[in-house]
């Protein structure tokens, strides 16, 4: 079954009966204690992500890398990073994959990339939690959504590094009330974390700058969530 | 390098304490410095100047019937629509302009466009799942009440940040289950009044988990924005059954897809969880294990999941009937006054009476993400097929790296939670 299930998958597209792929689906989680068992089925799955297969298979392809895919999945899907049509489902794989190799793969196709496809990346790099010394230049990006990505990114790190970085970005109008609110991210991270003075600096830091109205209303808020002493 | 690891031990408080620490999990939420004019009312009449000033994203099925809830209010002034789909939006539009007597209404087919009006102060959102969490974050960061139908949230990643940008912002926002209160009721009531005793356990009965969709393509209707429709979730070619917004969850409608919505698990899990919660009492909890129940024979497996209080709800335990309870009547309870809605006219009434007064909903979005992360737990117990232990305050699954690949998943960019 599982072989003409894979034979089947080489072929997959819409409109296809999705049962044909069932028995993939069983034997990844079958396989779980079966370390040759897994590594035979993830090779199965790379041939298919590295062939001529159509992008349903391939899409199939990673999102069973993403339940199951290890280092060895890395390369062949760092490679999609750059391939418009499959770059998402590439981090959908990536991102999940626990392995550091994963995350190497997003920084270093992070300076290759541009516009949404890098956007994308950033995303991942923020889910991940780390790329801060990559994100930090980013908040100067001359594409205004690839700033306003990195901003995310930070704030859902929301670590000191990435805090001081966010706090050091130039005044960028359209990005003040992202920016803002990823300090604020990090903010309510240090504070929770016992790290009150940091986060007291950091909305303090938000206030002095004549913040739009919500962004004083909430800093405020989080500056008394702040210990006093 | 993992900045992680940066971060200096121990922690020494939770994001829970956090928000405790900021007066925010109290029972009013933070005013703010300038209370609507449109939020205050009056005796009698109220002038358009002093309504609550909404739009609705996401209109049809669903979002169809919220809209009719809330322009048929008094309180409000509706002012814009926002849906995908022209033909929705237009039909809307028209719905608003035909009660005001103007052409007044916009019509938006971004909803960031509407998110950036600076006279709108609420809004409610009845997308599919799969748009929850990106709008009612980006609500909240435009000052804007929310009220998002339920399933809350599609994955267990997005609940805290849907929480945190409520609190940060001082928002309110309300789920949209309005079963939790109404349909269990009785079952509320008797768990509440002490007549049942020590309540021990509560089952919830639901089907079928979303499955993978692969419908060929289709045409994509004129005036339909596919792309904006996907959004976040991975692309696929159109077909009007994957994207349907019709109750059913086999096979004709976007509740049956797993990039959309978790299935029956949480669409209705959403208001039988919300109602079993609500009845033991665990509202405020998430579960610390869930266990997975395989039993021999054809009998299907089934789920328990243990609250840190020692409460246990059950899902699909066989012989048992949805919000069937388990107590020890030989224990003495003394009755709790059940919470309600607060003001008149349902969930939706409630959320605009918290609008006014800046208390918290009955089905505030902590509460709400606390269900629907019973189902997703749920969900993922069934997806490997074995039981899970679940740290909450730091939300995930300790030491368990299978698991874990199971708490999110890649946006679609440029999408960004």
């Amino acid at each position: 079954m599982l072989e003409q299930s894979f034979e089947a998958l080489k072929t997959y597209d819409w409109g296809v009966d999705r049962h044909v792929l069932d028995p993939i689906d069983e034997a990844v989680v079958k396989t779980r204690n079966d370390a040759a068992a897994r590594k035979e089925l993830e090779s199965q799955l790379l041939a298919v992500l590295q062939s001529n297969a159509p992008r349903d298979a391939k899409d199939f392809v990673c999102r069973q890398l993403r339940t199951m895919g290890t280092a060895a999945s890395v390369p062949a899907l760092e490679q999609l990073l750059a391939n418009a049509e499959l770059s998402h489902m590439a981090r959908y794989a990536l991102e999940r994959i626990p392995e550091p190799q994963a995350g190497q793969a997003l920084e270093r196709q992070l300076a290759k990339l541009n516009g949404q496809l890098k956007i994308g990346v950033i995303s991942s790099l923020g889910t991940r939690g780390q790329g801060v010394r990559l994100l930090r230049p980013l908040l100067r990006d001359s594409d205004e959504a690839v700033a306003r990505a990195a901003a995310i990114a930070l704030g859902r790190i929301a670590s000191a590094d990435a805090n001081k970085a966010l706090g050091s970005a130039r005044p960028r109008p359209a990005l003040a009330v992202v920016l803002a609110d990823a300090s604020m991210a990090c903010a309510e991270k240090l504070l929770a974390a016992g790290h009150a003075k940091e986060a007291k600096a950091t909305y303090q830091r938000l206030l002095k700058n004549n913040p739009p109205e919500l962004v004083r209303l909430a800093a405020e808020r989080g500056l008394k969530a702040c210990p006093t002493a | 390098m993992d900045e992680k690891k940066l971060l200096p031990a121990p922690i020494k408080t939770t994001r829970r304490e956090f928000i405790k620490a900021a007066g925010l999990a109290s029972t009013v939420l933070a005013l703010p410095t300038f209370i609507p004019a449109s939020a205050l009312g009056r005796d009698g009449a109220i002038a358009p100047s002093e309504r609550i000033r909404v739009g609705g994203i996401g209109l049809g099925n669903q979002g169809g019937s919220d809209f009719g809830g809330f322009l048929g209010r008094a309180e409000v002034q509706y002012l814009a629509v926002c849906d995908v789909r022209k033909n929705v939006r237009d039909a809307k539009k028209a719905q608003v302009d035909e009660r005001y007597k103007n052409k007044d209404c916009a019509a938006y087919n971004d909803f960031r466009e509407l998110l950036a009006r600076t006279d709108i102060d609420a809004v409610h959102v009845a997308t599919p799942d799969h748009w929850h969490a990106l709008i009612v974050t980006e609500a909240c960061r435009h000052g804007k009440d929310v009220f998002c139908q339920k399933p809350e949230t599609l994955t267990l990643r997005e609940g805290p940040p849907m929480v945190e940008y409520a609190r940060r912002y001082g928002r309110v926002v309300s789920g949209g289950s309005q079963r939790v209160l109404e349909d269990y009721r009785g079952t509320v009531d008797m768990c509440w009044s002490g007549k049942l005793g020590q309540v021990l356990a509560i089952n919830v009965q639901t089907n079928n988990l979303s499955h993978a969709c692969n419908l060929p393509p289709e045409p994509v209707p004129e005036g339909f924005d596919w792309e904006m429709w996907l959004g976040p979730a991975p692309w696929a070619p159109f077909n009007a059954k994957r994207c349907d917004g019709n109750f059913s969850t086999v096979e004709n409608s976007w509740r049956s897809y797993w990039d959309y919505s978790g299935g029956e698990i949480t669409d209705w899990g959403a208001h039988h969880f919300g109602g079993a919660t609500f009845a033991v009492d665990v509202r405020e909890l998430q579960p610390q294990e869930v266990i997975y129940h395989a039993p021999e024979g054809t009998q299907r497996a089934f789920l328990e999941f243990v609250y840190p209080n020692g409460i246990r709800i059950t899902h699909c335990k066989p012989g048992k009937a949805n919000l069937e309870v388990d107590s020890n009547e030989s224990v003495t309870r003394a009755p709790k006054p059940v919470p309600g809605y607060k003001g008149k006219g349902g969930i939706i009434g409630d959320f605009l009476y918290c609008v006014r007064t800046r208390e918290k909903p009955f089905r505030d979005i902590e509460l709400a993400v606390n269900t629907m992360s019973l189902c997703h737990l749920g969900t993922i117990a069934y997806h490997l097929q074995r039981s899970l232990k679940w740290d909450a305050a730091k939300q995930t699954f300790p030491g368990d790296t299978e698991a874990n690949r199971f708490t999110d998943r890649a946006r679609r960019q440029p999408w960004q939670l």
